[in-house]
């Protein structure tokens, strides 16, 4: 599970103001880990787009004279216990990790940020009762939030998205609380206000504005985290369905095989590995760029 | 300035006995009936139900969370569904390992976290920095479970140098601490990294460059103090997720700590077991952030709460 | 940058490469013996130490290190005289007569005798401690001391399994009881071995104990048993010594284990069933040509081959080869087209949509994925429901009449606790004990049935009882509430300078005899 919890970014808004598309993607350059994880990324949405239409077997074919299979020509990533081709898997079950855990953070970013924009925006008591109902939801390990859910909601995939964007929440709201806040001191708003703009209007138009790089960042950031969090509910046989090729799924339903097969747990390990790192490195790199403080 | 301390204070009461009735209510949601789970798969409706009210299940549920709540304020955490042992006990039995493996895990994440964090800040965008961040970011994007398994195979079944699981000498806590502290690195370093690359674009660096300090120095002189604090901080913080995202690992090495105590009380539908840990979570957690406010208000008034 | 990801994918490789070579240091476990101690790994913890109370196998086999009943079970699980010297059965089955073994002492020094029989009793049959064990003696009319060192049991009614319920009454001191200390936590026996210490989920401690009043047959003077729940984790403590002794090793391992020549793979066919439950109260379930439909379309060889790794046997009846009067059916036969044709006849020419539910633990898993594929021949489109295993208890036992059961097909196990024939069919297959009162998920229900189990209480006489028992499995078996799978085939092993120790066929270890060489 997310069991850390990073919240790495600092308080304080990142911000695009200053650079225009050109500029920032000449900085984004130049940052080499973050771009080569950007090109893997887009290379998984299109493996999610058109994996299922060019592996080369059944995903959900079973054949119990192959099963277990070393990596060979036939089957690069091997066979699992039921004689079906690894790589197949993987590539088809991309479309079903990327979908749930960006659908979570997804969810989990747009409650976050009203309640955050809400919170920093009006404070006084809203920001205190909404700031106090984070901590109690922060206060909770969040595995044992995402067992509890899974085990009220009953299992599925569509519950494990709403566990884990229900911890994810928590965080937005705080990180864009705080991005709002430091906007909010921001001259111009002031001014805005001075003009006589209503509340709604400077929520959208001016501060939700400034909060989005910081948004953006996080948002990847976290779609990692989620990921990783859905293979943790599948390790504890919480997750997706298991017969289907989810890559938490796949991992935790081969692990008795470590021993007598590794390529069982090595490959799903593998890409799990690999996109986590990717969506992490590009945040990163997101982040240096968007954010004045830490920027040449 | 004490006066604001003991704001905060009076102010956590209210939200402790909100914490206990949310676990409460949380747990009681979640399916499952003790009862059952200890009369067993051949017991019949009335034993189950005679189990239910010798353990006062069959009460409403209001009821319920006021016994525990009156339990709870006399210091009565009550006793375990399961064994019959005391919740204070099983905990107190617990929680050193944890305490121990946690504390670990920390050190040496501060240790190589902060390393990596100030080569990779000295050397922007060249290749150690690169690397540094692929190493400490590879350290948040493994699946704990995978590298606990992997971890198993390679050290104790292959070299057979560590022992599988356990908590018996130092030798078993060096996997589990690596896995568990891995994160934690990930989130020093990147921290550590940031903040550095911040101060040194601070002016008085800028000046202290021009005065003709070495660059190395600077690094080391200036910057390394004013970053430190905030990632000690934020290490400090992390202690609290630690002692609640060891549930994984220690279920792999099969470490006898809070974590596996949480996973198998849960599974039982233990609840006075299960509610005790959570709440004792969830006020570390609400302590250690205390504390953090406390200190940072005492570094600068203006973030006190008005 | 390109240079540097294969880098990445080359430490990666090499890694693979590390873990794929292997190496046999076992210096640990060598240590470890001049001690005379041994540990035992197992899958799960224990839940109480207290005899009279413990229900799960677990704490059912760590309790029987310490502590031993009237009669109990040999390797095969028959029944033997242990603290009993003989016993008599009546000839209307009704009285029970134990002559007791004189010179046998507990652990903290009291004498076993008739009075600590009659202490035992009192405390079972307590109404207020609710304990387990009052399940056994349900048919126990009164109880009668004959003499220092003889006692009566009388029954309200005859029960066939009356001597293995006996087998599983372990007896504490009498001084412990009336000390009132929490059994649970301080055992006090008669067994080979005592209490030493238990940290609740980490490890139980047993020493061996110096006056025992049977034969001296084990050399060992230390038992550690380690709960290790991860599979992966168990099968590294046999492999690298740690642990000298593990049940179960996953099926997994096996192979590999065979061919390491400091480890020792036993193999002991078991009283545990495996099936899925087909809830014959529900369409299309109630119609017996899908069911039978369901059974024939699982090739079980497949399912022994490829989830049981080859260990297991065809499960040919209601109950395991291993059970008190079980009696071979005729398995039903891997046949598609036959199959199709039943699911025709049946209106279900198209198949249907249905559920299967089980736990989360990831042999289940692999059985559930497999069932799927098997019943995806005949258009059945099964999807899986795995539940944490208190959620699944609760959906299973919540419901209060048959309609309300959302239950479909539960993929699960089942063994008798005693190993007799009453308890892997009563709770099973009796219309009396459709969930929650009982185990019956197929809500199967068969009046000529329900009369037999009955009917098999009321003789005393073992060839009617044994013809009755014939006859239920083979109704049964034919209305076909289950897709019958596999009998579990158990997998224990240990270091091959430990003897004696074994696994029983109902899943219990035991270590009386254990010996290091």
């Amino acid at each position: 599970m997310s069991d850390v919890q990073t919240e790495i970014m600092p308080e304080g808004a990142v911000s695009m103001k200053e650079g225009k598309l050109s500029n920032f993607w000449k900085d984004f350059r130049k940052k080499k880990p973050a771009l080569i994880s950007f090109y893997f990324i887009i290379l998984l949405f299109i493996i999610t787009l058109i994996g299922p239409y060019i592996v080369p077997y059944d995903p959900a074919a079973p054949d119990y004279n192959k099963v277990l299979e070393s990596p060979s020509l036939q089957h690069l990533f091997g066979t699992d216990s039921f004689g079906r081709d690894i790589l197949s898997r993987l590539a088809v079950g991309a479309r079903i990790s990327l979908t749930v855990s960006i659908s979570a953070v997804l969810l989990g970013a747009l409650v976050g940020t009203f309640l955050g924009l809400i919170s920093g925006f009006f404070g006084k008591w809203v920001d205190r009762a909404i700031m106090r109902v984070c901590d109690v939801l922060f206060a909770f390990p969040d595995l044992i939030l995402a067992i509890g859910i899974v085990a009220i909601l009953g299992p599925g995939l569509k519950n494990v998205v709403i566990a884990v964007a229900f911890f994810s929440i928590p965080s937005f709201a705080r990180i864009v609380r705080s991005a709002t806040l430091e906007t909010k001191e921001m001259l111009f708003v002031e001014a805005t206000r001075s003009i006589g703009a209503s509340n709604k209007r400077m929520i959208w138009k001016h501060i939700f504005p400034e909060t989005v790089p910081t948004i953006i960042v996080y948002f990847t950031m976290k779609v990692g985290t989620a990921i990783l969090a859905a293979a943790s509910l599948s390790f504890l046989g919480l997750g997706a369905e298991p017969s289907s090729p989810d890559w938490g799924a796949m991992l935790s339903n081969s692990r008795d095989y470590i021993d007598s097969s590794f390529h069982l747990v090595f490959f799903p390990g593998l890409i799990i590995f690999l996109t986590v790192l990717a969506f992490n490195l590009l945040g990163d790199g997101l982040r240096d760029v968007l954010d004045p403080k830490t920027k040449d | 300035m004490w006066q604001y301390i003991v704001k905060r204070v009076i102010g956590l009461i209210p939200l402790i006995l909100v914490v206990s009735f949310v676990i409460f209510m949380f747990i009681h949601l979640i399916p499952g009936d003790p009862a059952r789970l200890i009369a067993g798969k051949e017991a019949t409706i009335e034993e189950v139900q005679e189990i239910r009210v010798s353990l006062g299940l069959d009460k409403p549920i209001i009821e319920q969370y006021f016994v525990y709540l009156k339990d709870l304020l006399t210091g009565d955490l009550g006793y375990s569904i399961q064994s019959g042992a005391p919740v204070s006990e099983l905990i107190g039995e617990r929680i050193m390992p944890t305490l121990g493996l946690t504390f670990i895990s920390i050190i040496w994440a501060l240790v190589v976290g902060i390393l990596i964090g100030v080569v990779s800040a000295v050397f922007r965008n060249k290749w150690p920095d690169h690397l540094g961040m692929v190493v400490a970011v590879s350290g948040i994007s493994l699946p704990n479970f995978w590298v606990g398994l992997v971890l198993i195979q390679l050290f104790s079944v292959q070299l057979g140098w560590l022992p599988t699981g356990g908590a018996d000498d130092w030798k078993s806590y060096l996997m589990p601490s690596f896995a568990l502290g891995a994160g934690i690195m990930a989130m020093i370093a990147r921290f550590m990294r940031s903040s550095l690359m911040e101060t040194m674009k601070q002016d008085y660096i800028r000046t202290g460059r021009a005065k003709g300090l070495g660059g190395n120095a600077i690094v080391f002189g200036h910057a390394l103090k004013n970053s430190l604090i905030p990632v000690v901080t934020i290490a400090g913080l992390q202690f609290g997720f630690l002692l609640g995202g060891s549930v994984v690992v220690e279920t792999v090495f099969s470490f006898p700590g809070l974590g596996r105590l949480l996973i198998d009380s849960i599974q039982f539908r233990d609840y006075p077991v299960v509610q005790a840990e959570i709440l004792l979570f969830s006020l570390q957690f609400i302590l250690v952030n205390l504390l953090v406010d406390i200190v940072y208000s005492f570094l600068n008034p203006k973030i006190r709460y008005q | 940058m390109k240079s540097r990801i294969s880098l990445l994918l080359f430490i990666m490789m090499a890694f693979l490469a590390i873990t794929a070579c292997s190496s046999d240091e076992n210096s640990e476990g060598k240590a470890k013996d001049e001690k005379k101690e041994i540990t035992i790994a197992i899958d799960q913890n224990f839940v109480t130490l207290d005899p009279h109370n413990a229900g799960d196998t677990v704490s059912i086999f760590g309790t029987r290190a310490m502590y031993e009943g009237l009669v109990g079970f040999d390797q095969n699980m028959e029944v033997i005289p242990v603290l009993a010297e003989d016993y008599e059965v009546s000839e209307d089955a009704l009285e029970y007569t134990f002559k007791l073994r004189e010179g046998v002492t507990f652990h903290d020094g009291e004498p076993f005798n008739a009075e600590a029989v009659q202490a035992n009793f009192d405390r079972i049959m307590d109404e207020d401690q609710d304990l387990r064990a009052k399940r056994n003696f349900q048919y126990v009319d009164k109880m009668e001391v004959l003499g220092d060192y003889e006692v009566k049991f009388t029954l309200n009614q005859p029960f066939s399994a009356m001597l293995n319920k006996f087998a599983m009454v372990p007896f504490i001191s009498p001084k412990a009881i009336k000390e009132d200390k929490d059994l649970g936590l301080n055992p006090v026996g008669t067994g080979p071995f005592q209490f030493n210490k238990w940290n609740q989920g980490d490890s139980l401690v047993v020493d061996k104990y110096a006056d025992y009043w049977g034969e001296d047959a084990t050399n060992v003077e230390k038992v550690v048993y380690k709960p290790v729940p991860e599979n992966g984790s168990r099968a590294a403590m046999l492999k690298t010594g740690e642990a000298d002794f593990v049940y179960p090793v996953p099926q997994q391992n096996v192979k590999d284990f065979e061919n390491n020549d400091d480890v020792v793979i036993e193999k002991t066919p078991s009283t545990i069933a495996r099936y899925v439950s087909i809830n014959t109260f529900k369409e299309p379930f109630n119609d017996v040509k899908v069911r039978k439909a369901m059974n024939m379309a699982v090739n079980k060889e497949a399912y022994i081959d490829v989830v049981k790794n080859g260990y297991a046997s065809i499960l040919d009846s209601t109950m395991s080869s291993e059970t008190q009067y079980y009696s071979k059916q005729e398995p039903y036969t891997f046949d598609v087209e036959e199959a199709k044709k039943l699911m025709k006849e049946a209106g279900y020419a198209d198949g249907f949509e249905a559920e299967i539910w089980g736990n989360s633990s990831s042999e289940t898993i692999q059985g559930m994925e497999f069932i799927k594929q098997q019943l995806a021949q005949i258009d059945i489109d099964v999807s899986i429901k795995s539940m944490e295993e208190g959620t699944l208890s609760d959906e299973i036992y919540t419901p209060e009449t048959p309609e309300d059961a959302k239950v479909q097909m539960w993929y699960v196990s089942w063994s008798p606790s005693s190993g007799d024939a009453d308890g892997a069919t009563r709770s099973l297959f009796s219309s009396e004990y459709f969930p929650p009162n009982g185990a019956n998920t197929a809500y199967f229900n068969n009046s000529d049935v329900d009369k037999w189990i009955n009917a098999a209480n009321e003789t005393s006489v073992k060839e009617e009882q044994a013809d009755i028992y014939s006859n239920i499995q083979s109704t049964v078996y034919d209305e076909a509430p289950w897709i019958f799978l596999a009998t579990d085939t158990i997998l224990s092993g240990h270091t091959k300078n430990l003897d004696g120790v074994y696994v029983l066929p109902d899943g219990s270890v035991s270590i009386k005899n254990a010996t290091l060489k």
